[in-house]
């Protein structure tokens, strides 16, 4: 086994960068650098060294030494933190290279805790959310599934859908033999009964995927009704150009903001109307994209004003999404008082007093009202995931639909089989090995 | 060396894969001597008497589409045929047949006796001869030496077999055969890694003893068409008998289980793994001790015997406790065994040794074939008997080795599974072996393989021709299948109607309608233009409208796998050093190296192999791809 380096922390300037080494020569690696043959550093305890080159210092550094097996990867490995300046880092990687360490493939580090019994496939999967984790309750959703709770939760799915196999398998392969009838109600009862469980866990990848990935929220509304201003409001700080001319926003713009420790990624565009010139007309179809994109749309209208057409069509196009009315200017008189709204939830609010600003907020935030960030049970992350989740759930839906259609056990088992390579993606596969293990232990087979 | 005799090819073991192995050999033009231990007992049935079951069908019809011999032995010699699963879909029927077990022994050794090329030899092999790890010959017990440029080994459960009966135990191949241990020796002296497997027989009855009133008869249906094993052939002539099926007793089981002391399944005697779908009736009774009776079969063992195989009853109790444990079944309280059930220890060579030809991949020229695969079964050994009697003669020619892949026959999953998986019990091919069960119909083995039989040389013009022939009449029976509708002011229509929902649609295509519920081959070929219809047996209908009924399952069932496992078929390149793969742990690097992965998919199926060992191995590939 040879031993690899890679920079942990993300790349270019930063306080610190992270600099890691797995692999029987880490230590070894570690005593060149510092340039004591002799170096003992305790496991697991930090210690401060120079890191020497022929010209001097390189650097002042923390540096951690992993006894194997007791590592991430099971390995001896090192951890070396040093000032976060790109130019020192390359240094100190190229400077380890031409030790005995290779650059890390991507993901090799995984891929040596996987082999080395540290984790399970889906927990190294957990690892990489981990890392992209911006949120508290993203960080322990991550960790949730490190401990191999998707596993576990597709456990009796898994389990029930071998069972109907076996008993459809058996009664195909044995035919001579004396086993108990087949009872078709019971099978096509358990199936739905996994559909309605897998279809469960898929559902809760749009919080799931609300946690990791955030909210995008886009505000949108005909011009001058103050959209730029809300979206300073909201940033709190002055982010867009904000003037009394209509159509001063001519593209969307995109601000990462943390509200209640929730991502939210939130999209200030173009006023919609007709357009004006050839930039505005691109400007406008940005907005119809950001519109297109967003989990949540912020409409807002003018309560100074009455409503006017366009209002009306923006209204009309954001149906197709959830959405918040900001009725803004509550400053000024106002005329529109959340009428003709056809019940959709309105907040009033005034960007200029924050008046109703943290109503709003409470209205961006609702879809997470449920998702108490301490207490979310399972909840599905990765698209990946939630793509096998799918297709497995369709895959027993057709067996299902066959079995209504009276088709024979062969055609009912395949797309069984297909919905159990599918959740096997996910658990390690069923070999038709163990297939066979179950069913001579569950039935006498055999003349 | 000087050699008494000369030929291509050497078979060592006259059963059903040497059979098949000598045969094709021979008829593909290459000298091939089929060395026995005893001529009279060519073509043998160990076990059970018949051939055929669920996938076991499948595998036959396979060797005859190949150009195997063993499909039509068992059509001239077949005293019961079944079509198993005739309730079910048409891909998990299979056909099952009862043999006249001397019969087809007879026909067997005929069969080869009248093989151009062919020399049979009697005597026992007890020495391979490999110089510089190539085959040469072999030496036999009367100090002849045979030379060869190939040699099969087909020795069944000869090699160390071991027979136990109670605490008695002695050496022999089957029943009153010499065992071959000097032949075993020399394999472990070559350095294969050998392992030892169990199987057992129960006891043969004799007819006259028996109360044949207390069973139930189990009749072919009068409306059950035979179907023939062989493509070839056009009817079954021998006289069909019946079986007869009867219970064990709770009574029994307790005497069994009170006598299980003597048996050396449970004593420690047997250290061989048994097959777990064929357990004996001591395994039976303690490992479902709920169930109160268990299912027998009486098999008559042919036309001019009074022998009866008493199927479900195998056993290694003392030969005494068999004769009184078998009184104890309602109906055997008068019957006499004849002869007594056994258990045999055997060794086989680790699978894993082979490439997909089944050559030996550290000594050249050297096949084995069958049961000293690990494998259990007559159909299983004799389709690699056929693969490995196959090469063993394009080697001696200089052609490239042949191979099936498991995507297109239960041949190619067996082969597959063995030489990748290995074996830790006898193996026994199942339907849920393979992926694509869906496309494995034993009535399209055929299309799947005559034309791999065709370009190998061992299908002859008249089966080639006569394949082409079903295969136009079913062509157009199909485009017939898409083109006649049905419509509403049709006779046909209301009567339809009856039968299966049409909605009230204005008209359906007899392709459309064959889907239906409550839709039969037989509705649906009367509904066929005359032209169509009669031009060929209902069989060629109910074939056309299997394609239809599975094609979109099959669809379906591709894109599932190939989504999943997009990198099967990458090829893994032959001699990949798997110890230099980086990131390879030095075990994952050595299940790779005893398994030889041809490609990507075989080695996802190696047991043991980590998810991140694949990943490895993929990126691995991959980049040097």
């Amino acid at each position: 086994m040879d031993t690899i380096v890679a920079l942990s922390t993300p790349p270019g300037r930063s306080a610190i960068g992270v600099v890691r080494l797995s692999g029987p020569a880490s230590l070894q690696i570690l005593r060149a650098l510092v340039q004591q043959d002799l170096f003992a550093p305790e496991p697991n305890r930090v210690v401060l060294k120079s890191l020497l080159v022929d010209e001097g210092v390189l650097d002042q550094c923390l540096v951690t030494y992993f006894q194997a097996p007791h590592s991430f990867t099971g390995e001896d490995m090192v951890e070396i933190s040093c000032h976060g300046s790109p130019v020192v880092l390359r240094q100190l990687i190229d400077l380890i290279q031409s030790h005995e360490a290779r650059l890390a493939e991507p993901g090799e580090f995984t891929l040596r805790s996987c082999r080395n019994g540290k984790m399970n496939l889906s927990q190294a999967e957990a690892i990489r959310d981990l890392i992209n984790a911006q949120t508290q309750a993203a960080a322990v959703q991550a960790t949730r599934q490190l401990s191999g709770e998707l596993a576990q939760a597709l456990q009796p799915s898994k389990h029930e859908l071998i069972r109907v196999i076996v008993t459809l398998e058996s009664a195909i392969e044995f035919v001579e033999d004396d086993l108990p009838a087949v009872q078709l109600d019971d099978i096509k009862e358990t199936i739905d009964r996994i559909i309605a469980d897998v279809a469960n866990l898929a559902e809760t990848y749009r919080a799931g995927h609300l946690l990791r990935d955030g909210l995008r929220v886009a505000i949108v509304g005909r011009p001058n009704v103050g959209k730029s201003s809300l979206f300073n409001r909201l940033l709190m700080f002055e982010r867009a150009i904000v003037t009394d001319v209509a159509g001063t926003t001519r593209d969307s713009l995109t601000e990462s903001i943390s509200l209640q420790g929730i991502p939210v990624s939130l999209t200030d565009t173009a006023g919609f109307r007709e357009a004006g010139d050839k930039i505005e007309a691109i400007g406008i179809e940005r907005t119809r994209r950001a519109m297109a994109d967003a989990d949540l749309l912020v409409l807002v209208i003018d309560g100074s004003c009455s409503l006017r057409e366009e209002d009306q069509q923006i209204l009309e196009a954001a149906r197709e999404h959830p959405f918040v009315v900001a009725i803004n200017k509550t400053d000024l008189p106002q005329v529109t008082a959340g009428k003709n709204l056809n019940g959709a939830q309105v907040v009033h609010v005034s960007a200029l007093t924050d008046e109703g600003i943290p109503q709003l907020t409470a209205a961006i935030l609702e879809p997470f009202s449920s998702l108490d960030s301490a207490s979310v049970g399972l909840l599905i992350t990765d698209s990946r995931h939630h793509d096998l989740l799918i297709r497995a759930k369709n895959s027993l839906a057709a067996a299902s639909r066959s079995m209504d259609q009276g088709a024979g056990e062969e055609i009912v088992v395949a797309d069984l089989h297909n919905a159990l390579r599918f959740l096997g993606a996910i658990t390690g596969e069923t070999t038709s090995e163990q297939i066979l293990g179950e069913i001579f232990s569950t039935f006498c087979i055999g003349k | 060396m000087v050699f008494d005799e000369t030929f291509d090819v050497l078979v060592i073991g006259g059963g059903h894969a040497g059979c098949e192995a000598a045969s094709a050999s021979a008829r593909l033009g290459a000298t091939t001597a089929l060395l026995t231990l005893n001529l009279d007992l060519i073509g043998q049935m160990s076990c059970n008497p018949a051939i055929g079951g669920i996938a076991k069908g499948h595998l036959v019809r396979e060797i005859d589409a190949l150009g195997g011999i063993m499909g039509r032995v068992i059509d001239r010699t077949g005293i019961q045929f079944r079509l198993l699963n005739r309730s079910r879909g048409p891909a998990v029927q299979s056909p099952r047949a009862q043999a006249d077990r001397a019969l087809y022994r007879l026909e067997m050794r005929n069969t080869l006796e009248n093989t151009p090329n062919l020399s049979l030899r009697q005597g026992m092999v007890v020495d391979l001869l490999t110089p510089n790890n190539t085959v040469s010959g072999v030496v036999m017990q009367d100090g002849r030496r045979i030379g060869a440029k190939a040699v099969v080994i087909a020795a069944g459960t000869f090699l160390n077999g071991l027979i136990h009966t109670g605490r008695t135990t002695y050496t022999a191949g089957r029943a009153g055969e010499p065992a071959s241990v000097e032949l075993a020796e020399t394999l472990k002296r070559l350095g294969l890694p050998v392992g030892r497997l169990k199987t057992g027989t129960p006891p043969r009855l004799d007819g006259r003893t028996i109360n044949w009133e207390a069973f139930q008869r189990q009749r072919q249906q009068a409306d059950e068409r035979p179907v023939a094993f062989s493509f070839s052939t056009d009817k079954i002539e021998q006289p069909q008998i019946d079986c007869y099926i009867g219970y064990t007793t709770g009574q029994l089981h307790e005497s069994i289980r009170k006598n299980l002391h003597e048996s050396p399944l449970y004593s420690g005697q047997i250290k061989g793994v048994g097959p777990r779908y064929c357990p004996s009736i001591e395994d039976k009774v303690v490992k479902f001790a709920d169930k109160d009776r268990h299912q027998l079969f009486l098999e008559p063992e042919g036309h001019d015997t009074n022998e009866v195989y008493l199927n479900g009853f195998s056993t290694s109790l003392p030969a005494g406790l068999q004769q009184e444990l078998v009184r104890m079944v309602p109906g055997l309280e008068n019957a006499n065994i004849i002869r007594p059930g056994y258990a045999i220890e055997y060794d086989y060579i680790d699978p894993r040794e082979l490439g997909p030809d089944l050559q030996v991949r550290r000594i050249a020229g050297l096949f084995h074939a069958g049961q000293v695969n690990g494998t259990t079964g007559y159909e299983e050994a004799a389709c690699q008997g056929l693969l490995a009697g196959i090469n063993a003669a394009f080697l001696s020619q200089g052609r490239p080795r042949f191979g099936l892949r498991r995507e297109e026959s239960y041949i190619g999953v067996l082969v597959d599974d063995l030489i990748s998986q290995g074996v830790d019990e006898p193996y026994r091919i199942f339907t849920s072996r393979a992926e694509y069960r869906l496309a494995f119909r034993h009535d399209n083995a055929d299309e799947r393989l005559s034309k791999y039989g065709r370009e190998i040389g061992l299908v002859g013009d008249r089966e080639w021709e006569r394949f082409n022939q079903r295969r136009d009449r079913i062509a157009k029976i199909k485009k017939a299948l898409t083109g006649t509708r049905i419509r509403k002011s049709d006779p046909a229509y209301i009567a339809l109607a009856e039968k299966t929902a049409l909605n009230g649609v204005d008209s359906i295509s007899l392709e459309d309608l064959a889907k239906r519920p409550g839709m039969t081959s037989v509705l649906i070929s009367q509904l066929l233009p005359a032209e169509a219809r009669l031009a060929g047996p209902v069989e060629d209908v109910e074939f056309a409208l299997s394609d239809n009924l599975y094609s979109g399952y099959i669809k379906s069932q591709e894109n599932a796998i190939q989504r999943l496992h997009a990198h099967d078929t990458l090829l893994i390149p032959s001699g990949l050093d798997f110890r230099a793969v980086s990131g390879l742990s030095h075990e994952m690097a050595e299940r790779l190296e005893r398994a030889q992965p041809v490609t990507f998919g075989a080695a996802r199926r190696i047991p043991g192999l980590t998810p991140a060992a694949l990943a490895t191995l993929l990126v691995s590939v991959s980049v040097s791809a």
